[in-house]
């Protein structure tokens, strides 16, 4: 099978699993009055939470979500094949995480064994097309891959041309 | 890319003023450049046609910087000086001893050069000087070491030394230990070595390179920390064509400048993947922002229409005066319509087919009586009203 052909499946999977278990609603906290906490975070009633699922495309890439009543936790590990991509890859999520804001779902801090992850609340799907989210974490999926391999090529290449130019030197 | 000019930019700058200048001012001046070469130019308005030109560089070899106790211009080899004097002996001359502090002193004249293009061009080698020293310095310590195989250690920046060794078959290795701070920095570079070391191969013209990780065998023997690297060993391989005459002076400035170039390269290409980052950024936030409910989408439009109605309210201005006239002949030809059929008579449908058929005289038009006499109409009205008085 292709690679562009898993990649799809894989993607397919996560965006099918994302449809079914993003049906999220209100729920006030069960533990302190008054206070609306994502319980996917606290996980202090097991009730409310769902079995999380693990989507794996190989070794290096996988894609764990946990879905609870009103909160749903996406965390992704992107693939790393050599020193410079691990570099790269870190480098990128680490300037996107710096600017979570900017994304509103997306987690300041990664989940233990993972590069990036997403927390979206019901006050997101309220606020958001559910589609369109759904369609953004995929989407997100695809441009980390590209943008790392695409950034990993540019390096190369910026290397090749200076190292050209540096020899030219000597003739 | 970088590179790294041999020619000093400010020496050419200062002596270009002081030829065009029309009357003799006097120069003192002292800089430094690539952080340890420090120049002196001095001039006095008594002599205009002298300029003094002091030039102080490090020491290449490490052992011979270690007694700084000794003047600096006995660090200076012969070799040097023949050079310097053969390189400049039509217009300069080297002063002994030197100016305390610097290397080399030297006096230049320009006045024995007429055409103001000679005079230019000698600026223009005067510039060089440092290149020509350094690489001067190179060779000599290169003779020093015989046809013998053997390393020496060098040292143009203080952090970074090289090392410098002849093989058996006079292929003078330069070998570069290089180390990074940074993780990324070393990600990039060794990405960068690998090319060269490709590259290298399809020029035939350029010195053989090679990248390693570990201490190449020339450097077998020398101290533990010298060779304690985490971006591995980059070599060149020297033939006698490239240091042979000009070449010489231009390929120890390429060496000595290597780690310098290496670190451009990493900080440009650092600077490019932020830029690539940001813009990606900006696609990504897209996405996120067109999903909102009440986002970007009316937010466009409202702008969108803005612009629609900026742009169109020039032309409304234009076509207001046009659309008022011709408002006022639309009310004018309604109100006339309206007018037109209130003074229409009254028509009832079928009355004339009703006409046409009872034309007989079943219908009759009442005639009106004709109109009476004057003097009977006066008596009618003398009988209309009661004389109270009777």
């Amino acid at each position: 099978m292709s690679t562009a052909n898993t990649l799809r499946l894989y993607l397919t999977c996560i965006r099918n699993t994302l449809e079914a278990a993003m049906c999220l609603q209100n729920f006030p906290c069960q533990e302190v009055e008054r206070h609306n906490k994502p319980e996917v975070e606290l996980k202090t009633s097991p009730e409310l939470l769902l079995n999380p699922v693990l989507i794996c495309r190989n070794e290096a890439e996988k894609c764990l979500i946990e879905t609870s009543i009103n909160s749903i936790r996406i965390s992704m590990k992107v693939k790393q094949a050599d020193e410079l991509e691990n570099i790269l890859a870190k480098k990128f999520l680490r300037f996107l995480s710096m600017r979570a804001e900017a994304f509103q779902v997306l987690r300041r801090k990664p989940v233990q064994g993972y590069d990036i992850s997403f927390l979206i609340t019901n006050y997101h799907c309220e606020d958001m097309h559910k589609h369109k989210l759904i369609d953004f974490i995929v989407q997100f999926m695809e441009d980390i891959d590209k943008e790392i391999s695409e950034l990993k090529l540019s390096v190369n290449t910026r290397g090749r041309l200076v190292a050209t130019e540096f020899l030219k030197q000597f003739i | 890319m970088a590179f790294f000019s041999s020619g000093s930019r400010v020496l050419v700058e200062i002596l270009t003023r002081m030829q065009s200048a029309e009357r003799p001012m006097p120069v003192d001046h002292t800089f430094f450049e690539f952080g340890s070469i420090r120049y002196h130019v001095e001039a006095s308005v008594s002599d205009p046609e002298n300029v003094f030109l002091s030039i102080s560089t490090p020491s290449l070899s490490h052992e011979a910087a270690a007694p700084s106790s000794s003047s600096a211009a006995s660090r200076l080899p012969e070799l040097t000086l023949q050079e310097t004097r053969k390189t400049y002996g039509r217009f300069a001359e080297i002063v002994e001893p030197p100016r305390e502090g610097y290397a080399l002193t030297l006096k230049l004249n320009f006045s024995g050069l007429a055409r103001p293009k000679d005079r230019v061009k000698a600026i223009n080698q005067v510039s060089l000087l440092q290149s020509v020293v350094l690489s001067s310095q190179l060779k000599e310590m290169l003779g020093s070491l015989g046809s013998s195989p053997g390393t020496m250690r060098l040292v143009y920046n203080q952090r970074e030394p090289f090392f410098v060794s002849r093989t058996a078959d006079e292929t003078i290795n330069a070998i570069f230990p290089m180390r990074f701070r940074d993780d990324t920095d070393l990600a990039i570079a060794t990405s960068f070595f690998q090319e060269l070391q490709d590259v290298g191969n399809s020029f035939a013209w350029a010195p053989k390179c090679s990248w390693s990780p570990i201490p190449p065998p020339e450097l077998r023997g020398e101290k533990v920390h010298h060779l304690t690297t985490n971006g591995g060993f980059v070599s060149f391989g020297v033939l006698s064509r490239h240091v042979r005459g000009k070449r010489a002076a231009k390929t120890a400035w390429i060496l000595l400048n290597f780690q310098s170039y290496v670190k451009y390269h990493i900080k440009c290409t650092r600077s490019h993947v932020q830029s690539r980052m940001r813009e990606r950024l900006e696609t990504l936030t897209e996405a996120v922002q067109n999903a909102r409910l009440r986002g970007t989408n009316s937010h466009d439009k409202k702008r969108a229409s803005q612009v629609v109605k900026k742009r169109s309210s020039k032309r409304r201005l234009v076509s207001l005066a046009k659309a008022s006239k011709k408002l006022h002949k639309g009310f004018r030809a309604v109100l006339d319509k309206i007018m037109k059929r209130l003074r229409q008579r009254i028509r009832v449908k079928g009355l004339d087919r009703l006409r046409r058929q009872f034309r007989c005289r079943c219908f009759a038009v009442p005639r009106l009586p004709a109109a009476p006499p004057r003097a009977h109409s006066r008596s009618r009205k003398a009988h209309r009203y009661h004389k109270l008085a009777e």
